[in-house]
């Protein structure tokens, strides 16, 4: 494949027509500059992205975002859209960690008010929030507990008292998908999930302190109740050992169903899909559903530490801290489309890639009605983040958008070119404190190892998927003890 | 002879796995883990479980294997240097797992994937594997 097989639709979106290979379904489309698509090249994630086109009941296209990189089965910034009534349902088009996403809290504070009590702030948090990678949260509930977080998702934690009514309003499906079922997900998965609810995880998962260093849009900024030099706290974390779990299971159980009794040819296997309808595609749905509900729970989880050590620094009568949004980038769910004239219930398998609704959709709260659903972009560890807002034109992406800088070099590479020290004192120098255990996962972590987050931002606001709205600057990055 | 290297990839660990038999190569390919994750072990006293995975191929097997293995690491926040095998077939094992329990784990091993999985002899007999985890 070369860059002559793309045809230029706009300076930011190229396409392969379906002609190019003969399985493709749909023809594929990739969103990025000029210079974004040549880099693509070096990895396998543009032939990825042409093995999507050729999956079963695909409409459309098969879509990549410009923070595009190499995954398994589906590139990492890959978007699918299933007709659910003949196509399938592929757990390697969804990735391991169910539920990957963000969360962003907003104060009422200043950026000036808050820098005294920065370092307690950021020392505090790393204590309440543990990576899990050590002790862990000490409590380790039972599996009846579990189910029900399972079933219920953020949603159960706020009944318990672990958050807000805003919590649940301000969350993609309201921190629950209502097909969810805790009985098609093992016990392997409920045991490795047990002590885990409210725990951050490893490598590119992180909390930040920010402040909103910029403005692009001030009416849907007032809309989201953002203002310059404001102090926001940002949570990226997923389903930890139970989502990855749950893929593992499901990829197990379904490669053998693929090639033999459904006879499905894909041309990576660890698409691992069956027909979306058939009774083992629907278990791996509920499955799905469950492991995005528990990822829900386990940020709202986290939320409810942040405002805890928040309280503990800045005395309890502080002001609170107000969830903006929480939104997905790595999830199968069902939504419906005017395709072709007719109204087209679909699978969207998004696989590092965000929804944004659009103003008006009926799926977002009323607060965001008019302006749309906020779009939360994490840039790599001590650069920069977006606050985006979704757009009527994002329907071309079933309402999909990027979702962050993506690895633009291996952990391998980034330990040659970097030290963690060094990577910390340079964040220093910026007036960024970082909080992690692990110096070598500082390294692995530099911003030199991602992609620039500023030019992916470009492409989305250019084309039309997002547009927007504020950009964020850390303060302090923490990675949990 | 070496045990297993690790190879270049953007986001994940991928390794090359060496056995003179296929027992071996499982073997090597657990230490590979356990290394990987850059364990702080917690005490010297030895922690066994009892393993049992049946698979379609010797491909998919070494893959479940490896899940199962990463399922005991995880929830017993244990580590595991010895494996004996009670039963080795190309699709189904019985292993008594032996290690030690962990105060912390440096790094974080999701999964054991089966992308651009490889598993086959060398022209001289050594075995020889690559897989690529989720970290």
């Amino acid at each position: 494949m070369k860059k002559e097989d793309f045809k230029k639709i706009t300076p930011w979106l190229w396409e392969i027509p379906k002609s190019f290979q003969p399985d493709m379904r749909v023809p594929a489309r990739i969103y990025a500059s000029e210079k974004m698509l040549e880099e693509s090249f070096k990895d396998k994630s543009l032939e990825q992205l042409i093995n999507v086109a050729t999956l079963p009941g695909i409409q459309k296209y098969a879509l990549a975002m410009p923070d595009i990189h190499e995954g398994y089965a589906s590139p990492i910034g890959g978007v699918a859209a299933i007709r659910v009534s003949d196509g399938i349902i592929s757990p390697g088009m969804q990735g391991y960690d169910c539920n990957c996403g963000m969360k962003l809290l907003k104060s009422e504070y200043s950026e000036k008010e808050i820098l005294p009590h920065l370092k307690s702030l950021a020392t505090e948090i790393q204590k309440e929030v543990p990576s899990g990678l050590g002790r862990g949260r000490q409590i380790k509930l039972n599996i009846e507990q579990i189910n029900k977080i399972l079933e219920g998702g953020a949603q159960r934690l706020v009944q318990q008292g672990y958050g807000e009514k805003e919590d649940v309003e301000n969350c993609e499906a309201e921190g629950r998908l209502e097909w969810a079922d805790a009985s098609a997900v093992s016990s392997h998965a409920k045991n490795r999930g047990r002590d885990q609810v409210g725990t951050l995880g490893s490598g590119n998962h992180f909390l930040e302190i920010q402040k909103v260093g910029e403005i692009f849009n001030e009416k849907v900024a007032e809309a989201f109740g953002l203002f310059k030099n404001q102090i926001v706290v940002m949570i990226h974390c997923g389903s930890r050992g139970l989502g990855h779990q749950v893929c593992t299971d499901y990829l197990r159980e379904f490669i053998p169903l693929m090639e033999g009794k459904y006879k499905i040819p894909v041309p990576d296997r660890e698409f691992a899909c069956v027909p979306f309808n058939s009774p083992e595609g629907q278990r791996a749905l509920a499955a799905s559903a469950s492991a995005a509900n528990y990822a829900w729970a386990n940020r709202q989880m986290i939320a409810h530490f942040v405002r805890k050590a928040w309280k503990s620094v800045l005395g309890e009568k502080s002001s609170p801290l107000i969830a903006l949004y929480d939104v997905a980038h790595n999830i199968i769910k069902k939504e419906k489309y005017n395709i072709e004239g007719k109204e087209t219930e679909v699978a969207v398998h998004r696989k590092g890639a965000t929804r944004a609704f659009p103003p008006g959709h009926p799926e977002i709260p009323i607060r965001y009605r008019e302006s749309g659903q906020p779009v939360i972009l994490p840039g790599s560890m001590g650069t920069a983040s977006y606050i985006m807002v979704g757009t009527r034109e994002g329907e071309e992406t079933f309402y999909s958008t990027a979702h962050g800088a993506g690895r633009a070099m291996s952990r391998h590479a980034a330990l040659r070119q970097t030290q963690g020290k060094q990577v910390i004192e340079g964040l220093k120098k910026i007036g960024i404190i970082v909080k992690c255990r692990s110096l070598k996962g500082i390294a692995e972590e530099a911003p030199l190892a991602y992609k620039n987050i500023d030019d992916v931002v470009e492409v989305v606001h250019q084309s039309g998927l997002s547009k927007k709205v504020a950009k964020l600057i850390p303060l302090a990055v923490i990675k949990g003890e | 002879m070496k045990k297993y290297e690790i190879l270049e990839h953007r986001a994940d660990l991928k390794i090359r796995v060496f056995g003179k038999t296929k027992e071996e190569l499982f073997l090597n390919a657990v230490l590979a883990i356990k290394d990987g994750l850059r364990p702080k072990i917690q005490s010297t006293k030895s922690k066994i479980r009892n393993i049992k995975t049946e698979s379609s191929n010797l491909e998919t097997l070494l893959v479940d294997f490896l899940s199962e293995v990463l399922y005991l690491i995880q929830v017993n926040k244990e580590v595991y240097n010895k494996v004996r095998f009670k039963k080795f077939s190309d699709t189904e094992i019985k292993a008594e797992l032996s290690g030690q329990k962990i105060e912390r784990f440096g790094e974080d091993i999701k999964a054991a994937t089966y992308h651009n999985l490889d598993v086959h002899q060398e022209k001289n007999g050594k075995w020889q594997a690559t897989i690529l985890f989720d970290i």
